[in-house]
């Protein structure tokens, strides 16, 4: 950077760029920073102050000391792959991007972890061991490109969360950089159940509000010895629902257990990894189970069974791998294929019980038909974590309100439904309001309470999580308009 | 929303596309397929290198489309992420909507390249590649002398000087007899003939793009290519017209020369069905005519039909038939994946099928086979340092045990050739088919086909 491309005049971008070291370290002309504007979550757009990239974790303490003590809200971001605008600087943020501290620091197979900073990308880490016939199991649709950071942020689920669980069940300790600078160890070692307060459960999944995850032991899988993927078209959702249900009963545990609804289909079809589904089926599973060899076969024949007495039109095994790459990459590139048949969408997350899925499924379908926008389904059907995308065009005045009600009006459905507003995604800046859906004002207070003995000065990731105080009550007012018109 | 064709009743783009101000802006049913998913990220390289979003596919997208909005204007920081890309297409390989980000990116250097002029000695490179070399054929003959010459010092120096030969496993002395010396550029060598027969019974007539990189550097592979297409019964045409296909001036946003260039390929190859390209980066461009001529809809619809015309050799090979050399090479390689040939043309398996086919062929897998060399037509010239960035990753993934590194660009092939050098390495830089070529070389000399022998 010369001296005479100096164009800023903030002393603030000065002073931050002398604490990270490299080239292009710091940025902050106003082009640039557009391309930070937003995340996966595009409705929510703002610009940085400056875009930090340090090193190590000692560059993250200096960064987030001196923004601590010059009073400027801050933010760590990782790849940006985020559907609920947990990465999005509402106020102005210092943005710390983590994306060039993608060591992958240590192996230890004997143990079965691995210790990777944050920037290191999801599926790189099982491409990495995969050969030693190790994986590492959380795999939201975004691996090829999200980062562990990230996902220890937003406690990332994925397809096959269902059987191995979400990023919390794999997480064994972190290295964490406190809002005011300081650094601290949790679980030291990745050591298991280590004693007192559940810190590495809070932290993870606390959305970036409590501090900034400069490293991070994780638990590394023995690759299942076997594997066998399924397809399944239903004529109706009802009956796909049902094969859902069914298949959790007779006691099998799949791997994963994904549906797609018909627009969902026709937006993957559209897009850049077609399979061939029929356009004209209601709905498709797709069912993978693994394990030790032995018995793979039988259950694969107990979910042809469940099918089939659910009425399925055709029911198919990957004949290979090649085949179930292609089913994978079809179902995982599923949200961005949606930019085929629409424009803009806004995904939701919500969950219900399995068995209400029927029902909430066909409240989405009145909803789609009262706010006039199309609603594609993909979803995890078998932990009920559904996934309504909204289709709509945000050039047409008013379709975005209209969209984000309809988004909404899905988590509504889901909290009325037994369930929750979200099942993966996080709830940043999204979700906010629809937390009184299923907290009450006791309830939200005791969490911010807990966030403030780690943020206090609310400097770091400010805004997000939890309803601001003057929105509840319009929230409140939405609730009782909608109790007395039912 | 993806619309299949542009409509050609559009209004010219001045009227209202923001902060574009010339015709043929970046068009906006290209950008509005991105959701912004992210997707693309870790498929570019040089996301890779700066971990920086605006120098990534969907950052680039973003900024595009925030011009259109009227929310950033084209000036020096708009065009650094634009000229940065190596368009390489490999987010369009990855992106789950089919965004045309290389598409988008051409579009937007245009623009650049009208609002921001290239002034001093940048605009006198850019002047003497674009416009003085590469369209004149004659020019570009004579400055290959001394690429010739560059090359013979540069390379094979290097494996006499240090004795290497010699250390070559015998096959491979072998081939090195059996490899054509560099001659004339195909061009003039069959300045006087209208038709290179096949050899046998005429099954196809094909029109065979020279390339003007290819012609004066590789004139061994265009006449490999030539042999490979006669063996296997087709008549060979050189249209005499033909230029320079023009992807470099695109890429440098000299698009008003891109669609000079290309009204004369089109017009030179109208009266043949089939145009051969044995250089990715080429075809690529041929096969994108169309989005040169939005505003000219009698020409738009002209390119269509000569792009459909338009085909790389190893796929024209593997899907009208060809004869499997019976001679065995011996050689353990590995192959890479020209952008403009995975990304551009979602060319993959056809080329390693041809390899596959020749006996004696072991293919060795190459991590990343489809990750850009860094080459990106003249970008190693404009970004030295990104460039030599990516080779080194590039690199880094090519196994050490093989004997050659096959391709189908010679963009790649000069710039893993320095590769090759720069690291230290000592695999030979070939194109896929004229190991096909040899292999059919080496059979007629061991007496397997009595027809047909040179």
């Amino acid at each position: 950077m010369g001296r005479n491309n100096w164009e800023s005049r903030d002393p603030h971008i000065f002073n931050l760029a002398k604490l990270v070291s490299g080239p292009n370290s710091i940025l902050y002309k106003h082009e640039d920073l557009v391309a930070y504007d937003c995340d996966g979550f595009t409705i929510e757009r703002h610009l940085p102050r400056a875009v930090v990239f340090p090193k190590n974790t000692e560059e993250v303490s200096m960064i987030v000391q001196y923004c601590s003590e010059n009073e400027l809200p801050f933010l760590a971001r990782g790849a940006g792959t985020g559907l609920s605008g947990g990465a999005v600087p509402l106020n102005r943020e210092v943005i710390i991007s983590m994306v060039r501290m993608k060591r992958l620091l240590e192996v230890d197979l004997e143990n079965r972890r691995a210790v990777v900073e944050p920037g290191f990308v999801n599926l790189k880490l099982t491409n990495s061991v995969s050969e030693r016939g190790y994986y590492y199991a959380p795999d939201p649709s975004s691996q090829y490109a999200c980062t562990i950071g990230g996902n220890v942020a937003e406690n990332a689920g994925g397809a096959h969360c269902l059987k191995y669980g979400v990023t919390t069940n794999h997480i064994l300790g972190l290295e964490v950089v406190l809002p005011n600078g300081d650094v601290i160890e949790i679980a030291p070692n990745g050591i298991p159940d280590f004693p007192g307060y559940d810190l590495l459960g809070l932290l993870t999944g606390s959305e970036g509000t409590l501090g900034i995850v400069t490293k991070i032991t994780v638990r590394i899988l023995k690759s299942p010895q076997a594997r066998q993927t399924v397809l399944a078209y239903f004529d109706r959702v009802q009956d796909g629902s049902q094969a859902v249900s069914d298949i959790i009963s007779s006691g099998i545990v799949p791997a994963a257990l994904e549906m797609m609804d018909k627009v969902a289909i026709e937006g993957v079809e559209a897009a850049a990894f077609p399979v061939g589904h029929p356009k004209d089926i209601a709905a498709v599973l797709l069912i993978e189970v693994d394990g030790i060899a032995a018995g793979i076969d039988e259950q694969i024949q107990m979910i042809l069974d469940v099918c089939k007495k659910s009425h399925v039109r055709e029911v198919k095994v990957a004949k290979d791998e090649a085949e179930r790459a292609r089913w994978w990459a079809n179902r995982k590139t599923g949200f961005g294929a949606m930019g085929a048949i629409s424009p803009d969408y806004l995904v939701q997350d919500g969950v219900i019980p399995r068995s209400k899925l029927p029902e909430v499924l066909e409240r989405i379908h009145q909803i789609s038909e009262e706010s006039g926008l199309r609603i594609a389904n993909i979803f995890h059907a078998g932990d009920g974590n559904l996934h309504p995308l909204v289709l709509f065009d945000s050039r047409v005045p008013g379709e975005t309100e209209k969209a984000i009600q309809a988004g909404s009006a899905c988590l509504k459905a889901c909290a009325d439904a037994g369930g929750s507003i979200t099942g993966e995604h996080g709830v940043g800046i999204e979700k906010m309001e629809e937390m009184r859906f299923v907290f009450t004002d006791d309830e939200i207070k005791a969490q911010t309470d807990i966030r403030d003995v780690f943020n206090p000065e609310r400097l770091l990731n400010a805004g997000k999580l939890f309803p601001t105080p003057s929105r509840c009550s319009e929230m409140k007012q939405e609730l009782k308009k909608a109790e007395t018109a039912r | 929303m993806g619309l299949p064709e542009p409509d050609l009743n559009l209004p010219c783009a001045n009227s209202g596309l923001g902060n574009y101000l010339w015709s043929d802006p970046p068009k906006e049913y290209k950008w509005a397929d991105c959701v912004h998913c992210g997707l693309c990220l870790e498929a570019c390289p040089t996301y890779e290198q700066l971990g920086q979003e605006q120098h990534s596919p969907r950052g680039r997208v973003h900024l595009i489309k925030s011009v259109a909005e009227g929310k950033l204007k084209v000036n020096e920081a708009f065009a650094d992420p634009v000229f940065q890309c190596l368009d390489c297409r490999a987010c369009t390989t990855a992106c789950p909507a089919n965004v045309d980000v290389g598409g988008l990116i051409e579009e937007a250097r245009g623009q650049v390249r009208q609002a921001l002029p290239l002034t001093g000695w940048k605009a006198l490179t850019s002047k003497f590649f674009l416009e003085t070399l590469f369209p004149h054929h004659k020019r570009l003959e004579a400055a290959g002398g001394l690429l010739k010459f560059y090359q013979k010092i540069g390379l094979q120096k290097v494996v006499r000087k240090t004795g290497l030969i010699h250390m070559m496993p015998e096959h491979l002395v072998e081939m090195e007899a059996i490899m054509p010396k560099i001659k004339s550029s195909v061009r003039k060598k069959y300045k006087n003939v209208n038709i290179i027969k096949a050899k046998g019974n005429t099954q196809h007539q094909v029109a065979m793009l020279t390339g003007c990189i290819m012609d004066v550097m590789f004139s061994d592979v265009n006449e490999a290519t030539i042999n490979v297409l006669t063996r296997n019964g087709n008549d060979v045409l050189i249209p005499k017209k033909q230029t320079c296909c023009g992807a470099l001036h695109v890429h440098a946003g000299d698009r008003e020369m891109g669609r000079k260039l290309a009204k004369q390929n089109i017009e030179a190859f109208e009266r043949t069905d089939k145009v051969i390209v044995n250089a990715a980066g080429c075809g690529c461009m041929l096969k994108e005519y169309p989005e040169l001529f939005h505003e000219e809809p009698e020409w738009y619809v002209r390119a269509q039909e000569f792009s459909a015309k338009v085909e790389d050799i190893s796929k024209y090979l593997h899907d009208t038939g060809y004869e499997i050399p019976k001679a065995e090479l011996k050689t353990r390689i590995t192959y890479h994946d020209a952008c403009h040939l995975a990304h551009g043309q979602g060319i993959r398996d056809e080329p390693r099928d041809l390899l596959l086919h020749i006996p004696g062929v072991e293919m060795v897998h190459m991590a990343n086979a489809d990750r850009c060399c860094g080459s990106a037509g003249i970008y190693n010239l404009t970004h030295p340092e990104m460039a030599s960035a990516v080779l080194e990753s590039k690199m880094a993934n090519v196994p050490e045990d093989v004997e050659m590194i096959s391709m189908g660009n010679p963009g790649c092939m000069l710039q893993m050739a320095a590769g090759v050098q720069k690291y230290g390495r000592n695999q030979r830089v070939v194109h896929t088919v004229q190991l096909l070529d040899w292999a059919y070389q080496k059979e007629d000399r061991q007496g397997g086909k009595s027809d047909g022998t040179k």
